[in-house]
């Protein structure tokens, strides 16, 4: 006799849940951008005529080719920052690494379109900088264009590439280098044969981040490159332009885009496929002390990179407290801004609050649940939804934007225009990290905690309260706040959403950048930094493990 | 008191047999063994008996009622892990009273079977102290104790003493096996290695590949084993391989009557190094060798000799050696294997012959 029991649990009950949040939030939404992709303006019937003109119409294939540049730059550029930084800050005695991981972190926490907008403060065609240089004779051309986009990505992004190789760095056994050198290697080479190979993972991971957050970006190139348009920009103008909008091809571009995303990620786990190294981490590698004018060399190029990085977020705080007069900073300091700021536009602050704290809290329970189906409920149903909630991480804001407005437009589903939209953009977009990093935290707690509380009289679900939950809560809680900080700085899907009554802080700080008001950006951003530095904070004392916590 | 019989018991993970139809009677207040390589089903059978996972087929009855169709946290068995699974957010004390807790007992009585538990496994006066100030040794008495707290009907304990170091094994195992005998406690324990189950138990339960090879109490087990596989698993077997012609046994040139073997075949011949005599004659009946000696390993209170014969390589064991063992290598001698302590092993494996009248 065959007794095959179906057990119906609280567990069934969420899968349920979670592939109805991953279908209505996800995949219906996104499959009206397919659709759009597919459909002709005009006739309304089947065709393919977006994606020949994009790869007919030089306008779109210079954006294909522009995104690509702005990836790659970036990519290259944060690289190049954050592995040198990485490497110097593991491998010798640096003074004040703490700062040095701080400032990192600053430039890490800091709304991505404030880079943009500080280095045109300081580079732009009115630039502090610029026009000191041009009173003593120096004539330099303004930093718009591909340069300043390349820039303030490897600025913004370096730090991700920081904090993941130096884990991966601290956590070489220091056997192997020495096996290395008693086997006569000399150290500059064992560096390339045997210290390079064994972060490759750690690298390309932060390598493809990186990439797949500049190509997502909107916010850079839009305020600092000008004509230098990508495909994220090009969507978002022709989607949102009211005269020669054409939400077709729009859709054609997102597609692209969202394709070219998935290729990258792909490649990367087939690079990796075989580069995984175990290694039990006898000896942790030692910090080399080191003096003269080697030291002064790395002090200083540590100290350029990071003060380099966190520059925007010290001159925007800088410039919220300069006398401006429209659009002009004045000699002097005063408060003008944030009086104007207070008297004007208080409801993004409120709007943000509430918005990120919805969302928040609905990011937290779902993800906490979702997290743990995916670690302790292996099955197809579940290897699917782990997959299906890597989409995110590949589908830029402005994109998920469109998909919601196009979606979420008729009753009974009819959204647009309230803030419930920009929350359940902001839920859906931020979900995946905290169900994997719930996931993450699961497999540090052994199932067999579990399996101890119910043999000692729990049920399965009070075994999880009551053992598992107790021991994850502050990697939650650290998840959260996290999850709080992106939240309050996203642009790209809350620009497309918005409405006057729903506008959050980094849309009214994009729309002060575009108009010129410098002077309530400046506000408005040091008010959003702060939110975002006292989050992070918190954050960093729940987890106790610091830069983790971010990652 | 608490007997448990396992009738028809079955798993299959796909198309892989994880249990085969397993059948077992454990007696009340039995230290039980499971026995066998990794992937031999005992941790299965162990999880499936505390209600982790599920059978296919087959019954789990414990004091003539069926536990196997309540959920686990209602069996009542008690379980020690592993890897410990100490809950490290809570104190020993509250870990000790966590499943006191969830039978909502009088507080007065938790106190005293915290404290009674505590000093059983001798770690009272650290009540108050948190698991990851604690050492390996120290973890696993705390799962003792928080599983004997609940006075449970049955203890599993799965591999419990694996992740300590040599020294404090036998030192838990001894608390182990006298906390056991004191409270009269039906145990199940599952091991992989045989010096431990030899040690502990009542009974043994050899595994392998799902199956149950041979149940027997250790002596059984190690003197008289039934299979060849638990000859092989537990302690140390030199298999000579030789033919069996209507009673007569060949073992390269030789050729001897061995007692009980009627058959014909391929056959191998069982035997421990401790039974083989090195140099002299045996009073029975004997199968005589010549040897190399190959290698001498000494170990203090014994030494193992490998020995090139015509029959194949042999390991004998020498009590308190002589102090020129080393000199003996290189050396020819004569060997002799006494049919008595030999046993007779089929192509199947099973037991021809148990050698001994």
């Amino acid at each position: 006799m065959m007794t095959k029991r179906i057990r119906f649990e609280l567990w069934t009950c969420v899968l349920i849940a979670a592939w109805a949040i991953v279908f209505l939030l996800l995949i219906w939404p996104l499959s009206s951008i397919l659709k759009a992709s597919l459909i002709d303006n005009e006739t309304g019937t089947f065709s393919l005529v977006h994606y020949v003109e994009i790869f007919t119409l030089k306008a779109y294939q210079r954006a294909i080719g522009n995104t690509f540049l702005a990836g790659l730059g970036g990519m290259a550029g944060a690289l190049i920052l954050g592995v040198t930084l990485a490497f110097i800050t593991t491998r010798f005695r640096i003074f004040g690494r703490a700062l040095i991981q701080t400032l990192a972190v600053v430039a890490l926490v800091s709304p991505p379109f404030i880079g943009a907008y500080a280095w045109i403060v300081l580079f732009g065609a009115s630039g502090v900088v610029r026009k000191a240089l041009s009173s003593i004779g120096l004539s330099i051309p303004p930093i718009y264009g591909a340069a300043g986009v390349i820039l303030v990505f490897s600025l913004k992004f370096f730090p991700h590439v920081f904090l993941i190789t130096s884990g991966a760095l601290a956590a070489i056994n220091r056997s192997v280098e020495e096996a290395a050198e008693s086997l006569g290697v000399p150290p500059w080479k064992r560096l390339f044969i045997v210290t390079f190979p064994l972060i490759l993972p750690a690298i390309s991971v932060s390598a493809l981040l990186t990439f797949v957050l500049s190509i997502a970006d909107f916010g850079t190139p839009r305020i600092i490159g000008r004509d230098f348009n990508v495909l994220a920009t090009e969507a978002f103008n022709l989607f949102s332009s009211e005269v020669g909008g054409n939400p077709g091809m729009a859709s054609a571009l997102s597609v692209v885009l969202i394709v070219l995303s998935m290729i990258v990620v792909l490649a990367q786990r087939w690079m990796l496929r075989k580069n995984v190294y175990y290694s039990n981490l006898i000896k942790k590698p030692e910090r080399q002390r080191v003096r003269g004018l080697k030291a002064t060399g790395l002090h200083i190029l540590a100290y350029t990179i990071v003060l380099l990085g966190a520059l925007p977020a010290l001159i925007v705080v800088l410039f919220s407290f300069r006398r401006t007069s429209g659009p002009v900073f004045q000699p002097g300091f005063s408060l003008q801004s944030y009086e104007k700021v207070i008297s004007t536009v208080s409801d993004p602050i409120w709007n943000t609050l509430n918005f990120s704290f919805a969302a928040v809290i609905a990011i937290v329970i779902s993800g906490t649940l979702i997290g743990y189906l995916i670690s302790r409920r292996p099955s197809v149903a579940t290897g699917s939804l782990d997959a299906l909630l890597m989409i995110p991480y590949v589908v830029p804001g402005i994109v998920m934007g469109i998909a919601f407005i196009t979606r979420f437009n008729d009753p009974p589903l009819a959204f647009t225009g309230t803030g419930f939209i920009i929350i359940l953009a902001v839920y859906i977009r931020r979900l995946p990290y905290s169900a994997r990093s719930v996931a993450a935290a699961l497999k540090q707690v052994g199932p067999s905690l579990e399996d101890a509380a119910v043999s000692l009289g729990y049920s399965p679900g009070k075994a999880f309260l009551k053992v598992t939950v107790p021991l994850i809560a502050p990697g939650i809680l650290a998840g959260a706040l996290m999850s709080f900080v992106t939240a309050m700085n996203e642009l790209s899907s809350s620009l497309v959403l918005y409405v006057g009554r729903t506008i959050t802080m980094p849309v009214r700080i994009y729309l002060s950048v575009m108009d010129g008001e410098y002077g309530t950006a400046s506000a408005l951003s040091t008010i959003l930094l702060t939110m975002t530095v006292i989050a992070v904070y918190g954050a960093f004392h729940l987890s106790g493990r610091k830069e983790s916590a971010l990652l | 008191m608490a007997e448990l019989r396992i009738q028809g018991l079955a798993k299959s993970y796909r198309d892989v047999r994880v249990l085969e139809s397993i059948d077992l009677t454990i007696a009340s207040g039995e230290f039980f063994t499971l026995l066998g390589p990794s992937g031999c089903g005992k941790t299965t059978l162990l999880r499936t008996i505390a209600g982790f996972q599920h059978q296919d087929r087959g019954e789990i009855v414990v004091k003539g009622e069926r536990i196997d169709l309540k959920p686990a946290h209602k069996r009542d068995i008690g379980m020690v892990f592993q890897d410990y699974a100490v809950f490290p957010h809570l104190t020993v004390a509250e870990n000790v009273a966590f499943g006191l807790k969830a039978r909502s007992l009088p507080k007065s009585e938790i106190e005293t079977r915290v404290a009674e538990s505590l000093k059983m496994v001798r770690l009272d006066g650290y009540q108050s102290r948190l698991p990851a100030e604690m050492s390996g040794g120290q973890q696993q008495r705390i799962g003792l104790a928080r599983a004997m707290a609940i006075r449970p009907t049955l203890l599993l304990m799965d591999e419990p003493l694996s992740n300590l170091d040599a020294k404090l094994r036998i030192e838990l195992r001894e608390d182990i096996r006298d906390i056991q005998r004191r409270l009269g406690i039906t145990t199940i324990y599952v091991t992989h290695d045989q010096e431990e189950a030899l040690a502990v138990s009542d009974r043994i339960c050899v595994m392998d590949k799902g199956r149950v090879e041979q149940i027997g109490t250790p002596f059984e087990i190690y003197r008289h084993p039934v299979r060849r596989f638990a000859a092989g698993f537990v302690g140390t077997m030199n298999f000579i391989s030789g033919t069996l012609k209507a009673g007569q046994l060949l073992i390269g040139s030789r050729s001897v009557h061995f007692p009980g073997a009627d058959g014909t075949g391929p056959v191998e011949l069982a035997i421990r190094p401790e039974n083989v005599i090195l140099s002299g004659s045996s009073p029975g009946a004997a199968i005589p060798l010549r040897g190399e000696v190959r290698k001498v390993t000494f170990l203090g209170r014994e030494a193992h000799y490998t020995l090139g014969t015509e029959a194949g390589e042999i390991i004998a064991q020498a009590m308190d050696p002589s102090a020129d063992f080393i000199a003996m290598e290189g050396q020819t001698i004569d060997i002799v294997l006494p049919i008595a302590k030999a046993a007779l092993f089929d192509a199947n494996g099973d037991l021809v012959s148990a050698g001994r009248p």
